[in-house]
Formats: C-alpha cells, structure tokens, sequence
C-alpha cells in the first residue's frame, strides 16, 4: 500500500488555528446570550436551562481551541510531486484527496490577519471541478509549494 | 456587420419573457401571497399591471441599449442600462455558437444566438432575436478560419431519433414525476388556505354526500397522483419532443423540444463522462436514459446533458459504439462488502425517520407515514445491491443508487480528483467512501461510492494516478466478478 504523504504542516499551525478557534467559538455563545437577553425581559427560560447552554458552549469551546487543532495539524499530511497531490487530513472523517498535477488550472496562496500574523499562509490548488486547500503554511514554504505545483502542472501539460 | 447593430426589436419582448421566466418563482409568491381578502386582489391587479408595464419598459431599454458587432474577429456587445457592459470575445477564444429558436422567435422568423466561452459564465454573450440571415453571418465571421475548411466537408450523420412510442414512453415514466408529485402535493395542501372551510365543508356536504373523510383522504391522492402525472407526462413530452443527436466530424448536436427547439452542439473531445441512468418507474421495464457530462455545458440547474432520454437496455452497446465509441466498454466489477448491508439499511432508516418523525408528529393521519419505514429498508437494500465498481485499461465505471441505479462511465484521463473518506464508524469496519470528480459545466459532478472495503478503495484511488503505482498484488487477485457494466 501507497505510504501515508509525508510533509506536515509548520507547528504554528496550532497556535494560528486556536486563535481563530477563539473567535469562531463565539457562535456557541450566542444562543446563551439570546437566552440571557430573554430572560432580562422577566419571563424567559429557568436560569438552569441558561446554565446548561452556557455549559455545554464551553465544553464546546475548550474542546475546539485545545483539542481539535492539535488533532487537525496531527492528521494533516501531504505531497507533491510531478504527478500528483496527495492529501491527507481530517479530524473525525479522514480524507485521502489524489489531485493528478496535470489537472490543476491555478494555484493561490492567501492570508487572512491571523494567518498574517504568524507568517503563515494557505495554499488553494483548483481544478476544473474542484478546489484543494493545504492550510497554514510557513509563507516561504506556501509560495514554494505554489511555485512547485504550478511548475510541475506546466511541465505535465507540455507532456501532453 | 463591423457596424454596430441592435437586435431585432422582438428582443423587448424576449428581454422580458426572460426576466419573468428567471423570476418565475418570486413573481408567483408576490402575487399570491399578496391577495388575501377581495378588495386588496384589486389592488393587486393594478399593481400587477404597474408590474408589466415596468417590465415592457425595462424591455424596451434593454433593446435599445443592446448593441453587438464584429471587428478585426472579435465580438463585442455593449449592454446594461444603469451599468454598462462592455463585453469583448475574441474568436479563438468561443468555444460554441449555438442558435437556438423559442416561441416567440419562431413566430417572428428569428432565432436566438449564444456565443459561449470556456469556464466562468459570465463570459457568455446571448443575442436573444435576431434574423437567422444575420445569425448564419455572424457564425462565418467568428469561425476559426480552420473550421471553416473543416465546415465544407462536414458528414452528418442521424445517430439517434426518438420516435413518438419512445416519446410517449419517456413522457409517462419520468422520474420528474416524484418532484411534480412533491409540488402539487404541497400546492393542495395549501389550497384549504384560500377556500375557506366551511364553503368547502358546506360543497362537500351538499353536493357529494358519498364522500367522508376517510374516502375524501383517499380520493384526494388519487387526485394528486393524476394531476402530477399529468403534469409530468407533458412537460416532458414538449421538452424531448423531437429529440435526435446527429454527428459531425469532431462535435455532436442535439436537437430537441416541441415549441422551443433547442439545439446544442458538443465536441467530443469534451465529454468528460457519461451516466447511465435506470429510473425507477424505468427500470422494470428494462429502459434507461443517458447523460453526458461536458466540460462547459449544463442544462439547467447544473443538471447533466440528455444524450438519449430512452433505450433499451441491450440497445445501450451498440448505441454508445455508435455515438461516442470510447465509452462502449464492458469490463469486471467487484461489489461492496456484506458487512455494509447494515449502513446502507440504516443510512436510509435515518433518512426517513427525518421525514416520519415530523409528519407523525405534527399532521392528522401522521402515523401512516410510517409506513415509509419499510421501503426506506427496501431501498437501502437497493443501494447496497446497486453499489459496485470496476476497472478497465482506461475507463472507471461505478455503479449505485440513489432512487435510480446510475451506472457512471468515467475516463481516467478525465479524473479532476479522487477521494477516500472514511468516517470513525467506517474505521471501525475497515470501509471507506471513494468518490471521483469530473469537470462538468461550469463547476464539477463527483461520483461516490460508498463503504467500500478500504483495500479495493485504496485500489481504485491508487489507479487514477498510473505513474506512481503502489498496486498491492494481494488487492488485484481479489475476484474481479465478471458482470457486464450494464447488467
């Protein structure tokens, strides 16, 4: 059997992604909030139900920024070389994505503020019908890894 | 034609038939959402006509400020009445001009044009009626000059017509019926809404005193069942009326429909797919249709090109060695393992207690939907049964079931991405997910097969990519059973 690809992502990966976990995990407070705003009005919910909710978002929260992008950055594999791309990744569902290179139509690298931050980029490979994200990459290594792919889609072309 | 030219002025009309028929939906929600009580239908009609004359006059403007004409090889059309849009083709870039001829053209002698491109759509121009005279000019004048040669000895050959048994036959069994069913359903259950009950209970009562409620229930489905039938039958009875696929050198044209001929024209060179398609209401009667995937075509809503809307099933060879060769091939498949019997059971199970749940609990008589429970099992064991996939020397064909058996027939030379899933619960049993993506209109259409035993799913990502093999022997000596693709 083929072996697993065996780049990984830089460790600030985590870091990067808990920050941005942090600001996503305010969505399980807003039904808590919406809760509270009710219950200001006099006749809302019991306060246990609100202590519940309130529970249940943190549990939610501290598992999204300590746990899962530790998990995420462990299960994150890939590889390129001038065939193909080779993805792995995925924190409950695993996925094994095989991109051949001679079907990739554009590369991009971006960066969000956070990402910017920590000098660390996202690479977006789109095909004809699909787009593929390797996320939070060194910046230096995204625009290698773009550059690589790009050339190497170039090269497959002039085979063909 | 390097002038600038305008169309037709038949084109106001077209512009806004157009914009109602794209509307169509929230047009219909304003108007009857809008007219509750008499008096404000009143009002709604006066706005309804405000509606149309806005309409006629956007049209009008949109005509005016439509121009198009032809420099140097290059189209150019200027439109947009607050923004204006210049749009700039040149003729090596345009994949296709299609002419096409709805009613209103058709009663005024025009046609209408669309000049595509590849990729994004936004780089289509639409001529919406102009005379077939400046239509066949315009084709010449964007030719690439080696198509033109190429033009004059054209072959054309009549691979395929639908005949009026046929046609009839694909109008009463679409499986469009299901959707038409869902809608007219949902249309009478609202209809309590605008008749009043107690006129409804006073008619029932006074003019048909065999109904009681029992038998209203019943007749009332039977009333359904008709109307969406009806419906169903010509609908699709004007769209593939006609229908025939004639083949040129390099490119393929479809033709269809009874008052909007339709015609679309694909290279084979950009058939990425193709699906074999057994319907339910199909299936027992050993028909099929087929559908094509083409990079930069769709029809409407995404959905695939109809290359064939019926054939019977040991037809199906000799019409695809005819029509598009390379995709005539038989080769082994193996099936998923017994141990995904129980996913697929329960996958379904799933899937319709989220629809039995809500109707036994919310609607009277609710408790009868449960008997969907037993043909969700049913149509699980379906799927598990249909589920299978095989390898050529180039082609991939997977075969499964949603509620029709789709038996999908893909070149690996058009493979965009492969990918193997596979959830904790899959873990557990050693299954996996394996889906293809192919290009297909202007996004992608992705095949999935599903709990497939994880060594043959690692076979068949591996086989997309031939240069970096990592074939396990072990994997290839499984037994490949040897059942045709088409069975």
């Amino acid at each position: 059997m083929r072996p697993e690809p065996e780049n990984r992502l830089t460790q600030r990966a985590v870091k990067a992604w808990r920050i941005s976990e942090l600001f996503r995990s305010i969505i399980f407070w807003i039904p808590v909030f919406v809760l509270w705003l009710i219950s200001l009005e006099g006749n809302g919910p019991a306060s246990w139900i609100i202590y519940t909710v309130a529970a249940f978002a943190l549990v939610f929260s501290i598992l999204s920024i300590s746990l899962i992008p530790k998990i995420r950055w462990l299960r994150w594999h890939y590889q390129i070389d001038q065939h193909e791309i080779d993805l792995m990744h995925g924190v409950f569902i695993i996925r094994r994505t095989l991109v051949p290179v001679n079907r990739v139509q554009h590369v991009d690298t971006r960066q969000g503020p956070i990402l910017r931050k920590f000098g660390l980029a996202d690479v977006t490979i789109s095909t004809a019908a699909t787009t593929h994200e390797i996320p939070a990459l060194d910046s230096e290594t995204a625009d290698r890894v773009r550059n690589q792919i790009s050339n190497f889609a170039r090269l497959s072309k002039e085979d063909v | 034609m390097s002038d600038r030219s305008r169309q037709h002025p038949v084109a106001a009309i077209t512009n806004v038939i157009e914009i109602v028929r794209n509307n169509f939906i929230t047009i219909l929600i304003i108007v009857f959402v809008g007219s509750g009580t008499d008096e404000q239908s009143l009002v709604n009609l006066y706005w309804l006509l405000g509606t149309i004359a806005v309409l006629l006059i956007w049209g009008v403007l949109t005509w005016l400020r439509f121009t198009y004409q032809v420099v140097d090889g290059e189209f150019r059309v200027q439109k947009g009445i607050l923004v204006r849009k210049k749009l700039y083709l040149t003729a090596d870039r345009i994949q296709v001009i299609d002419i096409s001829a709805g009613i209103v053209q058709r009663m005024f002698g025009l046609v209408s044009v669309e000049v595509k491109t590849a990729g994004s759509s936004s780089k289509q121009a639409r001529l919406s009626a102009i005379t077939r005279g400046e239509a066949e000019l315009l084709q010449k004048l964007l030719r690439k000059p080696a198509d033109v040669e190429a033009h004059e000895e054209v072959a054309e050959e009549v691979a395929y017509q639908l005949d009026l048994k046929n046609l009839l036959i694909t109008a009463s069994t679409s499986g469009s019926f299901g959707i038409a069913l869902s809608i007219v359903g949902t249309v009478y259950t609202q209809i309590d809404q605008v008749v009043s009950e107690e006129r409804m209970i006073h008619f029932i009562q006074n003019e048909l005193p065999a109904f009681y409620s029992g038998n209203m229930v019943f007749y009332s489905i039977i009333l359904i069942i008709l109307v969406s039938w009806l419906l169903t039958f010509f609908g699709t009875l004007i769209k593939y009326a006609g229908f025939n696929v004639v083949l040129r050198n390099e490119e393929m044209v479809i033709s269809k429909g009874l008052f909007e001929r339709k015609q679309l024209t694909i290279p084979f060179n950009r058939i990425q797919a193709i699906q074999i398609k057994e319907e339910l209401l199909r299936q027992p009667l050993g028909y099929a249709n087929v559908v094509l995937e083409s990079a930069g075509y769709d029809e409407e809503g995404g959905k695939a090109t109809t290359l064939c809307p019926l054939i019977k099933k040991r037809e199906l060879s000799s019409f695809l060695s005819k029509v598009i060769p390379e995709f005539d091939v038989q080769v082994g498949s193996v099936t998923v393992p017994g141990v995904s019997l129980r996913r697929y059971i329960f996958r379904m199970m799933i899937v319709a207690s989220m629809v039995v749940i809500p109707i036994w609990a919310f609607i009277p008589y609710g408790i009868y939907s449960l008997f969907f429970m037993p043909i969700a099992v049913l149509l699980g064991y379906g799927q598990y049964l249909a589920a299978a996939v095989g390898s050529g020397e180039n082609t991939l064909i997977m075969r499964y079931r949603k509620l029709s058996k789709v038996t999908a027939i893909i070149k690996r030379y058009r493979v965009q991405a492969v990918e193997l899933k596979s959830t904790p619960f899959q873990r557990r049993l050693n299954l996996v997910t394996l889906t293809i993506q192919v290009a297909s209109g202007q996004q992608g259409r992705s095949f999935s097969i599903w709990d497939l035993s994880k060594p043959l799913g690692i076979y068949y990502w591996d086989w997309v990519s031939p240069e970096r093999s990592f074939t396990d022997e072990r994997i290839v000596e499984q037994p490949l059973l040897t059942l045709p693709a088409i069975s």
